[in-house]
């Protein structure tokens, strides 16, 4: 193996020297974020107890599994889906009502299998009429909640009573369920992503859409299976915040597809696709979930949460632009 | 002579890695002075430097004899230095008369319309295109045309240093003569003119001195009647040159072969048929628009409206569909390398075996240690340096990327047809000769090798067979010893031989 430095040294051609080296602007950022975080968390009063992490951990796993499936669909090129956050509220109602009517497992079944079909036929819209990936996700947030609302006319739906959903409520080894469902989404993400054939094929269409056509990929099919993915871990969330919270409504899934671009971005994941892991994108999720948690131990309020995971995206996006100008 | 442009022992050096060093150089007025290097050997460093956009770290630079800094591109501009670059800076949308003005310094806030309108006029004037509409849109234009407008915004800046980085690239040979004439032209008005190419042909033909870098230093500065075409390699190799395109092999598999019969891509390619035997070389000769890039093209299943009869050894291949030729062996290499070919955030180790994943990959799973196994054997198949499988892609100079694509095509489990457009356009000398012999190597494995070119010195030196093409239609074809450069020229120029056939 040969270090870091070297690489860097045996990459530059003579052809083309570069200006001073900007490629060590992202390490350094990089560790400056992780000791302000440090230093900002240990300040912080209560940030180190026991409910705090325990709260922490649960409300990273929701926006991290969405954050994952949205780091397959931008690796591809395909840039983010506004309509995740709605497919994970879609999710837990279809969940609750097959739970209702057949138990546990068709639940599960049937909010995964609802939520990836609903994602993979925007893959397919994008990947084989070659819609515009944005413009898709934004007609299917408007379909989705339409389709929702006219079903349950703009009410909450709750598990009846015998269901047993309560053990689904439980941690494991002290761990909260839905930080090991994440820990599992995440491995599964970076397995698809690092070892499979189709997960080679999502970096090569996102690095050149033409050069991966040329190279005979099946571009639609892969576009298609990385929105699938999205969806079905999409779906995951859904399903873990009906349990958490004990019923659904269309407002559950607000926000999650935003604080999962935020993710995808902190961790530093290309938007132009081709690059990215979710491994990168947990690093992400965690870092939005922390901030969050500590305005929240400060006292600012939910806007205050807003403006500053905004403000950390913009600066991200900054950095990212900043680095491809040079 | 007077002298507009001089600059005295010139050096820039990027964190260590020297890309100029001592650079004297001078331009006197009126004169069309020729840049020659490989890749890398800094013209494009001292290009930059001379239009603002790097600064030297050590030597001068005088223009019309005054000592001059140039802090940046728009004071370039300012003291008459304007370059053509490579990738035009066109607005299609655009009007030619707006893309004339775009950017000018010389615009005021209010634009007052006629007396710009005027200026440009007087450029397309001197251009001998006075007749144009200024008000038409440039993306309706030809490339050459475009290369022109470029050259009247520099004139209507009043430039007197005009730089052309490998203008003629993308350029049919009509279009390249009608360049030159322009650049003559300016020559005339007593212009001076920095031509930067690859194409030798065009540095003897327009150049009246021609300078050499090579490593980052000025080798040479001589009159191009003083000089040799060989000679004028060994100074941009550094070494004495042997033999630019290998032998032609005398056996090849001639029973197997790709025919294809009928070929049509509506409006691009009228009922085109040809065989390309196993072993050697068929060549496709037409100038940009005629035809030739899109019989690669639909023969690699890249143009779904396609129709005709394709077969391979007998066999037929489906139209239409790259996986399907990919899964037959049968591969493109685009003249666009950095977008159609290549995966460029991507490792060569990435690229070197992106079309073989499925031979690899039981159940969609990949098996790293034998793709890299065969990466590193091909990166020494191709001669890409192995220690570089870890580098990105578009770290790797032109040559090597080339050689990167032609490394994916290797080792199959039978040898394959390998469909090329332009297999060395920005490919410098050195690499280029390597690119030749890679591609009769692969002929003797039993390849049939189907490519385009406009450079016609490279079809006559290369090809087994040539076909031209004119305006989408077939004029002729020629074999062995029957390949001359005048025939192609007049096939793929001129229409009414085509008529007389």
């Amino acid at each position: 193996m040969t270090g870091k430095g070297d690489t860097v040294r045996g990459t530059r051609e003579m052809s083309m020297p570069l200006a001073p080296d900007w490629r060590l602007l992202p390490t350094a950022v990089r560790a400056v974020v992780i000791v302000a975080l440090t230093v900002a968390c240990v300040a912080t009063p209560g940030f180190f107890s026991l409910p705090n992490i325990l709260s922490l951990l649960t409300t990273v796993s929701f926006m991290g599994c969405v954050a994952v499936g949205m780091t397959l669909i931008t690796i591809s090129g395909n840039i983010m889906s506004f309509s995740l956050g709605a497919t994970a509220g879609a999710a837990a109602m279809v969940f609750i009502v097959a739970v209702n009517i057949g138990g546990i497992g068709i639940g599960l079944i049937a909010a995964l299998a609802v939520a990836a079909l609903v994602s993979a036929a925007q893959g397919f819209a994008v990947g084989w009429v070659r819609a515009n990936p944005i413009i898709v996700s934004i007609a299917a947030v408007a379909l989705i909640y339409g389709t929702a609302e006219i079903f349950t006319r703009h009410s909450s739906i709750y598990f009846k009573p015998g269901t047993g959903i309560e053990i689904l409520r439980g941690k494991l080894g002290g761990v909260p369920l839905e930080f090991v469902v994440l820990l599992c989404v995440t491995a599964a993400g970076q397995f698809i992503l690092y070892l499979t054939r189709f997960g080679r094929n999502l970096y090569m269409m996102g690095s050149s859409f033409r050069a991966a056509e040329a190279a005979g990929v099946k571009t639609w099919r892969t576009v298609t299976g990385a929105y699938l993915w999205a969806g079905a871990f999409t779906g995951l969330a859904g399903v873990m915040l009906a349990i958490r919270y004990d019923g659904a409504n269309m407002d559950y899934g607000v926000g999650y597809e935003y604080d999962a671009i935020a993710a995808v971005l902190v961790g530093g994941t290309l938007m132009k696709g081709g690059h990215g892991s979710a491994l990168r994108t947990l690093a992400g999720a965690m870092i939005i979930a922390i901030v969050q948690a500590m305005l929240l131990l400060r006292g600012f309020r939910q806007e205050w949460q807003y403006l500053f995971t905004g403000l950390i995206v913009f600066a991200v996006i900054l950095l990212h632009s900043s680095g491809e100008r040079r | 002579m007077p002298e507009v442009l001089s600059v005295e022992g010139l050096g820039k050096s990027y964190t260590g890695v020297r890309a100029l060093h001592d650079v004297s150089f001078s331009l006197g007025s009126g004169e069309i002075r020729g840049i020659c290097g490989e890749n890398g050997a800094g013209k494009s460093t001292f290009v930059k430097i001379l239009m603002g956009i790097t600064q030297p770290d050590s030597g001068s630079i005088r223009i019309a004899g005054r000592a001059r800094d140039i802090p940046g591109p728009r004071q370039a501009q300012g003291m008459g230095l304007g370059i053509v670059a490579q990738e035009l800076s066109l607005a299609p949308h655009l009007s030619i008369l707006d893309n004339i003005w775009l950017g000018s310094a010389g615009v005021p806030l209010l634009h007052r319309r006629q007396a710009l309108r005027e200026r440009a006029q007087k450029a397309l004037d001197a251009l001998g295109v006075g007749d144009w509409d200024l008000n038409g849109r440039v993306g309706a234009l030809t490339m050459g045309q475009r290369q022109i407008v470029e050259i009247a915004r520099l004139l209507a800046r009043d430039t007197q240093v005009l730089i052309l980085d490998e203008p003629t690239a993308t350029l049919s040979d009509s279009e390249i003569e009608r360049i030159l004439a322009v650049l003559r032209e300016l020559k005339a008005q007593g212009r001076s003119v920095i031509y930067i190419s690859h194409r030798l042909g065009e540095i003897f033909e327009l150049c009246d001195t021609v300078t050499v870098f090579r490593n980052g230093e000025c080798v040479a500065t001589k009159p191009v009647q003083e000089v040799s075409r060989e000679g004028l390699i060994e100074l941009m190799l550094g070494r004495p040159f042997d033999e630019m395109y290998p032998q032609h092999h005398a056996n090849p598999d001639a029973r197997n072969a790709l025919v294809i019969e009928r070929l049509t891509v509506p409006g691009m390619v009228h009922d085109f048929s040809a065989v390309a035997p196993r072993g050697k070389i068929l060549c496709v000769a037409g100038q940009i628009g005629s035809g030739a890039a899109m019989v690669t093209r639909a023969a690699a299943g890249l143009l779904p409206d396609a129709i005709g009869r394709l077969t391979l050894d007998g066999k037929t291949l489906r139209l239409g569909s790259v996986p399907h030729c990919v899964a037959r062996n049968v591969f493109f290499l685009s003249e666009d390398r950095a977008a159609e070919g290549l995966f460029p955030p991507m490792k060569v180790l990435d690229n070197l075996v992106a079309t073989r994943l499925d031979a690899h990959a039981p159940l969609g799973v990949l098996s790293w240690r034998a793709l890299r196994r065969i990466a590193t054997h091909l990166a020494e198949r191709v001669g890409v340096d192995r220690n570089r499988l870890g580098t990105a892609a578009v770290n790797l100079s032109g040559g090597n990327q080339q050689k990167l694509l032609f490394g994916r095509t290797l080792e199959r489990t039978e040898p394959g047809v390998l469909l090329m457009n332009e297999p060395t356009r920005g490919i410098d000398v050195g690499a280029r000769a390597e690119i030749y012999r890679l591609m009769r190597r692969l002929c003797d494995l039993g390849y049939a090798l189907v490519m385009t070119s406009s450079d016609l010195e490279e079809v006559v030196g290369i090809a087994d067979i040539v076909v031209t093409m004119y305006r989408g239609r077939t004029v002729a074809r020629y074999e062995g010893e029957r390949i001359a450069m005048s025939t192609i020229l007049a096939d793929i120029t001129h229409p009414a031989e085509q008529a007389a056939r």
